[in-house]
Order: C-alpha cells, then structure tokens, then sequence
C-alpha cells in the first residue's frame, strides 16, 4: 500500500483532497443536523 | 501608579501571611517537587542521559510543580469567600499586581529550590555558565508568574478548577518553556552569556507582553 | 455573502481552482501557460500545496477571527459578538485537524514519518491545544454571560503568546517545510520562496477561494446558532 503510493504519488494528493472534502461534509452533516433540530423546535 | 502599588503590596502581604499561616500551598509544591525528582532519578537509574534532556526534564518539574501550586492564589480567595470582600476594597489592577507578586516570590524561590536540588541530585547536569543559568531562572520564574496569575484568574471561575489549569496553561507557556529549556541547554554547554542574549530578550519581552494584557483584561475576569 | 451569484461565482471558482490543481501537468521544462514546473524532491507531491495550505492559512484566519470577536464582546458586552466567536473556533478547530491530517499524510512520504515536529507542525498543534483548551473552558462554565467573557479574555492571551514561537522556533530547530530555511533546496525564508508565476497564481487563488468558502460556512453556522440561541430564550 505505501510502496503503491510512494511510485504513485498523484493519489497522496487525490486522499489529501478527499480527506479535505469529507471535513467539508462533516460540517454539513452536522449543520443539517442542527438546523432539523431548529426546525422541530419552531414547529412545536 | 502609587495608588496602585499600594494595595498592591498589602495584598502581597495579606497572601504571604495566610500562606504563611496554612502552609497549604507550599507544602503540597514541596512534596511533588520531591516526588518528581525521586522519581525522575529512579527513571533515568544508570542510564547516561544527554544534558539536552537533563535541562528538558528539569523544566518540566517546574512547569508541573508550578501547576499544582500557582492556581491557589485566586482558588482560594473563591474557595473562603473573600471574594467580595476583595472586589469591594481594592481594585481590580492592585489586586492582579499583588497576585502576581505573590505567586512571582512562591515560584521564584520554588525554582530556586528545584534547581539546587537538581543541580545536586543529577550529577550528570553540569553547569558550565552558571551566569546564563541563573538569569534564565529568574527570568523564567518572571515569566510564568505573570501567565500562570491571569490564567489562574480565569479557572477561579470555572467549575472544574484543577484538571483545567494545565490544560489552560500548556499552550500559552510553551514558547516560553521552549526558550528558558533552550537557554538552560546553552548553559550545560558552556556557551558565553552573549550567546543566550535573544533568548533572555524573548523572555523579557513575553513577561511584558503578557502582563500588559492581563492587565487590561484582569477587570472583565475579576466583576462578576 | 448575500446574493445567490456571489455564492456560485465562489463555487465555479473553487471547482477550477480544484482541478487546475490536479490536472495542470509537471514537465521538466514548462513551456505553455499551464504547464508545472517540477520541483527536485516534491515532484506530483508539490500539488498538495493547493490544498494543505489553505486548510493552515484558514485556521489562523478563524484564530484571528475568533480573537477579534472576543474583544468586541468584551467592549460591547453583546452576546451576539460571541456566538460568532464561538463559530469561528469552531470551524477553526475543523480546518485546524484537515491542515494537520493532510501534512502528516504528506510527511509520512516526503520527510518519512506521520510527524517530525517541525516549526510549523509544532506550531499547528500549538493551536490545536488552544482550541481544545478553549472549549474545555467554555464547557466548565455555566453563566452565559461568565463563558463568552473567560472565554474570549483566554482567547486574547491565546492570541498575543502564540506569535512568540515565530521568534522561538527558529533558535530551536530549523524547518523541514519546502520554503523554509531549513529546506535542502535553499529556497531561504519563506517570503523568498521561488515559485512559477503559474503556480504561485493558482496557489493565491486557491488560497482566495478557501477563505470565501470558510466565511460563507461560518456565515451558516452563525446564522444557526443565532436562531439557536433565540428560540431558547423565550422558554427560560
């Protein structure tokens, strides 16, 4: 696997993206998350 | 200044005697730093261990010790009570400068303990400029009374007051624990004291620097 | 961040950003416009700096941020001011862990190992620690009021200490990051660093839209909190 890598080193760079881009969906999870619950309190 | 200094000195006075009197604080800073030593030297046994680690491992007894002694001057005025009382009497400036008085003599003379000590128990720890070594304690003593004072008075008010005070504390020491290690390395090294100038400029300036702001902000701390 | 084009002109940007970072090739001797060059030693691992950079320079921008706020809070006494305090750690905190996950990925095969305490990696945990430390603060408080003002007098000290380790860090050790001083290739400090007209532009771009991208998140999360916030007063 690293050996891999290390001939290939385009996809250090494509996990560094894709690493970055699941943060970004982290966040957005968690702000939909937190804007149902927002939604359920407004509803009540 | 003069209204300040004042008060400034009767609360240095008023902790000296209470501490004095109870000898909490400074027992319990005697007993770890004991501790730490015995077990420090257990540790390092026969081994022969770099003097670059030696004055590492020294620094971190006093960042610990220093912890577990340095958040009484605030905790315990929360802790009695005497809160109030405080905030009502002086201000809030005269109160941070006697608090920082104090806990500069406690550390200082704690420092002063650890290094003899060390210098005694570690034979390996050989000091080639005793001047460089010397001034990087008292300016390191000078250094973590003035973050360890604002930042205890900022835990005073928080709920869970010991575990949090070294958590608070680490990132905002670390540069100043890195050039006091760096400068004590200079003295096993047997640098000339010109050498660690920049060092001791770091350690000025930081002490300035944070005083400065604890100063400004220590009111907004101190009025609930 | 208002209007609707804004938010795509922003979003068309970082797509291109993105994929002239990936698919702009390296050649030994660039001749077109968009051609690489390659550095000895980085090689395709150079293109991280699109991506890794920005994460770093975002997080001290929310640190920044997050400091500049606190003070306001502190003059004005409005809660609001820390809400977007809070939102800026917050999000700070994230890109923090993005900008060490991705170095140390990329470590572990320029320098050999996830982590070599190198100036700006020492310097990245440092910050780590802060926010860690910040929140710890702020989840043993209970008084709003109280939080939002230890909070943000922490965030202050915070912000003054840690321009300290730019002076501290270079008599300790010297750097292993491309660009450093202590960089084999010489590129001396990090203002000098020698970079194509091409890369650099797209280096400055991506940097650009990341910036963008972290105030339009914490835009959102601002707005969340806010409405948060409000729809809890009532009932108390």
């Amino acid at each position: 696997m690293l050996d891999f890598l290390a001939e290939h080193q385009l996809y250090i760079v494509m996990i560094i993206v894709l690493m970055i881009w699941a943060g970004f969906l982290v966040y957005l999870f968690r702000l939909d998350g937190r804007i149902s619950k927002l939604e359920q309190s407004v509803k009540k | 200044m003069k209204d300040f200094s004042a008060p400034a000195i009767h609360i240095f006075f008023k902790d000296s005697h209470s501490e004095l009197r109870t000898r909490y604080a400074m027992n319990a800073l005697l007993m770890f730093v004991v501790t730490a030593l015995a077990l420090v030297l257990f540790s390092v046994g026969n081994e022969v261990v770099g003097t670059d680690v030696l004055s590492g491992i020294l620094w971190v007894i006093i960042f610990f010790s220093g912890m577990s002694g340095l958040s009484r001057t605030f905790v315990s005025e929360e802790e009695r009570g005497t809160v109030v009382t405080l905030q009502l009497l002086s201000r809030p400036t005269s109160v941070l400068l006697g608090k920082l008085l104090f806990n500069f003599v406690l550390i200082l003379s704690l420092n002063v303990l650890i290094a003899v000590l060390y210098l005694l128990m570690v034979s390996r720890f050989v000091i080639l400029t005793p001047s460089i070594f010397w001034v990087t304690i008292f300016l390191g003593s000078c250094s973590l009374a003035s973050s360890s004072t604002i930042i205890a008075a900022i835990i005073a008010k928080a709920n869970t007051k010991g575990t949090l005070y070294p958590v608070l504390s680490f990132p905002i020491m670390l540069p100043l624990l890195l050039t006091v290690m760096n400068a004590t390395r200079l003295s096993t090294e047997g640098a000339a004291f010109s050498e660690a100038f920049g060092e001791f400029q770091i350690l000025v300036s930081y002490t300035v620097v944070v005083i400065t702001v604890s100063i400004l902000l220590f009111s907004f701390v101190w009025k609930d | 961040m208002k209007s609707a084009t804004a938010k795509i002109g922003l979003v068309v940007w970082l797509t291109l950003v993105i994929s002239a970072g990936i698919l702009f090739p390296m050649v030994a001797a660039p001749q077109k416009w968009y051609e690489l060059p390659i550095i000895p030693g980085l090689e395709e691992k150079a293109r991280i700096i699109f991506f890794h950079v920005p994460m770093a320079w975002t997080t001290v921008v929310a640190f920044i941020a997050s400091t500049i706020y606190g003070i306001r809070f502190l003059m004005t006494k409005n809660l609001d001011y820390d809400l977007r305090s809070v939102s800026a750690a917050g999000l700070g905190t994230m890109f923090c862990i993005l900008a060490t996950v991705t170095g140390s990925i990329w470590a572990k095969f320029n320098w050999g190992s996830f982590w070599n305490w190198d100036p700006r990696e020492t310097s990245i945990f440092v910050l780590l620690l802060i926010y860690g430390a910040y929140f710890a603060l702020r989840s043993a408080v209970d008084v709003e009021e109280k939080r939002a003002t230890l909070s943000a007098v922490y965030s202050i000290i915070a912000g003054v200490t840690v321009p300290f380790f730019i002076f501290v860090m270079p008599r300790i050790m010297t750097g292993l990051h491309p660009g450093s001083k202590g960089d084999p290739q010489g590129a001396g400090p990090v203002v000098q660093f020698k970079m194509a007209p091409n890369m650099l532009l797209v280096f400055l771009s991506s940097l650009l839209g990341f910036t963008l991208l972290y105030f339009w998140m914490f835009n959102l999360k601002v707005r969340a909190s806010r409405l948060e916030f409000h729809s809890q007063q009532p009932q108390e």
